[in-house]
């Protein structure tokens, strides 16, 4: 494992210097969200908290005027009632006998003077001067009736037009004109409050401009931080997935130098078992097999060479076939197929597994990594069948097309859940046929046996014959 | 007396001397040549036209097999003996198609050696007994798996010396000289053995042969 010792990391490792700042980042970028939420709220709420207030002060305003307005006509209305009623009693040309007529036009003097106390209270001084000159003028004209009553027939006769003339209807007019002035006041009033209204309104829209400016000029920078942080981590990701690639590649490529050297080592143990170990004991044999001949008739000799002999062969045996398992020389000796018969018929003879392989057209010429790679498979397969699931049938096809070799090994063992077992031999078997580029499929269920296909290319087989 | 002329093919060394002190213990019997690979054994048989080649299966460059092959498909008339260490049918059906007359396996070969020798020089075939009994193991085993009968019973008695006589070797002439028949009768029975058996092949032919223990 020296070798992966010495391979550096290839792709940059961006965690722990970029971490800290995406962090910080985000921080940042909450805050502003929340800022911006904060201050567009806040500012909608006094935006209308004082559209209402701008709403309620108009009203109001506008009721004061209303209500101004009518206890004025009120005024003069009432006011010109009881002159003209005073003036109807002073032409009348006689003092008033009846205190009927007398209680009516005070009770007119009376209703003028409270409408114009009715007068709402909140006035100008200005207002209020000219209030108390009407009045004053209301309780003059109460007196000058009051005098007028008093006088006799003659001198009423003789006053009575000239009070009327230079009295009551310049009085009068002077009413009218008195309304005149407060109703003027009244409107300047409305209309400076109009104005300050609109001040107070372009106040409001100054502000709401300026907010609106604020959050614009904040949005557009939380959408470039945003922007920055999300390609800062688009990047991030595209790294690490490369880096995850890049790894899932290393890992594969290490298993599959693990296979290759599991095979190269099987390989060379199986050729030193035959030649060193194989050869000693054949010619072991041999020695014996000449001592017998020179030994002849020595009864106690030739049992204990019989003896040796015996040991040999078993020896040999065992040898022969630890160096099959290591490696099938049928491979090189007779091809796949035979190899595949041979290691059928070992498994039917030394087990209750009976094997049967069928093969069509398949060359014996095929890539020695392909020929190692199915049977592999097939041994594992058969393996499993044997070993685990008890099979009593195992079949094992093959076929050859023109751009693949296809195998599938079919029992009719215990079978297992396919989703939940997933053995090291299984895996073993996923990672040879990947290797070369092909495909494999397991399909089993328990108590419906196993079938497992695969599939090889025969262009992509790259020759990888170690010797 | 003539010589048997005898090539050796092995890869090892040892295995070649070995082979070569046991059969020089017999008069009748001469190693003419050594070989270590596979190649070399096809061109030795070539040039020194040797009566027999022993050949180790399992050799570098050309193995066993295919060399017997080649040397069974020249001229040199040379006859074949193959050392392995498979008693599998796989094997030997394979070295009977290329022609091989003896099938030792190598750790009998001490004591069967000299008799192969002998019986492929006369044309003869030799097969280890060991093999003829794991051949008919797996014969009966496969009789038994697929339920059908041994058709050897379906053979007449006639049949079964004809087919022992070609399982040994003899050309159809030979046997019709052999049984005093014409050829055309020898031929008419082979066909009809072929059928019965449900054989392809004289090496499938010799294989039932051994396997039945007709020939050794």
């Amino acid at each position: 494992m020296h070798a992966q010792e010495g391979n550096p990391k290839s792709t940059p490792d961006l965690h722990p210097e970029d971490r800290p700042a995406l962090r910080r980042l985000r921080a940042v970028l909450a805050l502003g969200y929340g800022g911006l939420l904060v201050l567009l709220l806040c500012s909608g709420a006094n935006a209308l908290q004082t559209l209402r207030k701008l709403h309620d002060a108009e009203e109001s305003a506008r009721q004061r005027s209303v209500e101004r307005r009518r206890v004025l006509t009120t005024v003069v209305l009432s006011a010109s009632v009881y002159s003209n009623n005073v003036e109807r009693v002073l032409l009348s040309e006689k003092p008033p006998e009846d205190d009927g007529i007398t209680a009516e036009v005070l009770q007119r003097a009376k209703e003028a003077l409270s409408a114009v106390k009715a007068y709402p209270p909140y006035t100008t001084l200005e207002e209020q001067n000219l209030l108390a000159h009407l009045q004053a003028s209301l309780l003059e004209e109460e007196d000058i009736f009051r005098s007028a009553k008093a006088w006799n027939p003659q001198e009423f006769r003789g006053r009575a037009q000239q009070v009327v003339s230079e009295e009551l209807i310049p009085r009068r007019q002077q009413f009218v004109t008195i309304a005149q002035q407060i109703e003027m006041l009244n409107d300047n009033e409305v209309l400076a409050e109009q104005q300050a209204s609109f001040a107070e309104f372009a106040r409001l829209q100054e502000r709401l401009t300026r907010l609106l400016l604020v959050a614009l000029t904040s949005g557009l920078m939380l959408a470039i931080g945003s922007a920055i942080y999300i390609l800062r981590l688009e990047r991030q990701e595209r790294l690490r997935y490369a880096e995850l690639a890049h790894n899932r590649e290393e890992l594969q490529e290490l298993s599959a130098r693990l296979v290759d050297a599991q095979e190269t080592e099987r390989r060379s143990l199986s050729r030193e078992l035959h030649d060193e170990v194989g050869q000693a004991l054949g010619l072991l044999l041999m020695d014996v097999g000449r001592l017998s001949n020179q030994l002849g008739a020595d009864a106690k000799g030739q049992e204990m060479v019989q003896r040796i002999k015996t040991v040999a062969e078993r020896t040999v045996q065992t040898v022969r076939n630890m160096a099959l398992l290591l490696r099938p020389s049928m491979l090189d000796d007779l091809g796949l197929v035979s190899a595949l018969e041979w290691y059928a018929r070992e498994v039917s003879r030394s087990s209750e597994t009976e094997v049967e392989v069928k093969a069509e057209n398949v060359s014996e010429t095929l890539p020695d990594s392909l020929m190692v790679c199915i049977y592999r498979v097939v041994q594992e397969a058969v393996n499993n069948a044997q070993r685990h699931a008890r099979a009593k049938n195992v079949t094992v096809e093959l076929r050859e097309t023109d751009t693949s070799v296809q195998v599938q090994v079919k029992d009719d063992g215990t079978g297992f859940d396919g989703k939940r077992t997933r053995g090291i031999g299984l895996l073993g078997m996923e990672e040879r046929v990947k290797r070369l580029g092909g495909s494999i499929s397991i399909e089993s269920q328990p108590g419906a046996g196993t079938t497992i296909r695969a599939e090889l290319p025969l262009h992509v087989a790259k020759s990888s014959h170690v010797a | 007396m003539k010589k048997i002329r005898i090539l050796l093919a092995d890869d090892h060394t040892l295995i070649r001397g070995g082979l070569r002190l046991i059969i020089e213990q017999h008069a009748d019997l001469s190693v003419v040549g050594e070989a270590e690979d596979g190649r070399q054994a096809v061109a030795l048989a070539e040039s020194l036209r040797p009566d027999v080649a022993v050949l180790d299966i399992g050799m570098p460059n050309l193995n066993g097999i295919d060399a017997a092959k080649q040397i069974t498909e020249g001229d040199s008339g040379t006859a074949v003996v193959v050392l392995s260490m498979h008693r599998d049918e796989t094997y030997i059906l394979r070295a009977l198609k290329a022609g091989v007359r003896g099938y030792l396996l190598k750790d009998s070969a001490e004591s069967d050696l000299v008799r192969a020798i002998r019986a492929v020089a006369e044309r003869k075939s030799f097969f280890s007994p060991a093999v003829s009994k794991v051949l008919l193991e797996d014969y009966m085993r496969k009789l038994k798996r697929t339920g059908a009968e041994d058709s050897y019973d379906l053979l007449t008695p006639r049949e079964r010396e004809i087919l022992q006589l070609v399982a040994e070797g003899k050309s159809n002439k030979e046997v019709a000289a052999i049984l005093n028949l014409s050829v055309y009768t020898v031929e008419t029975h082979r066909s009809n053995i072929m059928e019965k058996l449900k054989l392809k092949s004289l090496p499938e032919l010799i294989l039932y042969a051994v396997r039945k223990g007709i020939i050794a």
